[in-house]
């Protein structure tokens, strides 16, 4: 199985419930096509380094998973026709992947770090922001 | 001729040596030095070290970085850009 990431940019002024409903539609997307999300990742509201769409903001996802290239093929469809969806990009991290063990590893990740993990994320945030904002 | 070209060379050098003065410190690349540090385009803090004020990648020869590193730090910048995490170029704000 490959191991592809998904990072996807959700129209910032969507209601929360219509949110959830977009990322929910992605990973039932993979599961349908026969792969195993193995990560989402909720970025949440940032502001883009350039207009996207007209949006100076969005919400970011990451999307990581495991399947055959058929699935990326599903979701480029889905998200150029969602307009929902503003922007996406896909990487393939490797070309054979055990999903188990991958999802192993990331609960392991999760565990371990705990409370520091959550500092250092709102850190980089609260960072990234800094920055754009001197831009 | 063998006066006139000893001459010479003389005269080169002594102009070498003056415009070689400049003074030049061996650049390390970071990636190489330590091992821990990972290129994710996804890391945009420690990538845009390796961009200028306009957004444009840093080379090499300025950064320091080794030739694989270098390309590995590229994809990275680019990837980074199309996702619009980092600016492909920034406005004059004044």
């Amino acid at each position: 199985m490959r191991y592809y990431e998904t990072l996807y940019i959700i129209n910032p002024d969507l209601a929360d419930d219509a949110y959830q409903e977009v990322v929910a539609k992605m990973n039932a997307l993979v599961q349908k096509e026969k792969g195993v999300v193995t990560r989402v990742e909720e970025w949440g509201k940032r502001t883009l380094a350039y207009e996207v769409k007209k949006f100076e903001k969005g919400s970011y996802v990451l999307l990581q998973y495991c399947g055959e290239s058929g699935i990326v093929e599903e979701l480029k469809r889905e998200m150029t026709l969602d307009d929902r969806v503003i922007k996406y990009q896909t990487i393939k991290l490797s070309d054979h992947a055990d999903p188990e063990a991958l999802k192993a590893a990331g609960e392991e990740e999760r565990k371990e770090p705990g409370e520091e993990g959550k500092i250092t994320e709102d850190e980089r945030r609260a960072a990234d922001e800094g920055e754009d904002g001197i831009q | 001729m063998a006066y006139n070209r000893e001459g010479s060379d003389d005269r080169d050098r002594g102009n070498k040596n003056k415009f070689r003065r400049t003074y030049h410190r061996r650049k390390v690349c970071k990636f190489c030095a330590d091992s821990s540090l990972v290129i994710d385009y996804k890391d945009i803090r420690n990538i845009r070290y390796f961009t200028t004020e306009r957004g444009k990648i840093t080379p090499c020869r300025i950064s320091g970085n080794c030739a694989k590193h270098q390309r590995m730090l590229a994809l990275a910048i680019k990837r980074a850009r199309n996702i619009a995490l980092l600016p492909y170029t920034t406005s004059i704000v004044n």
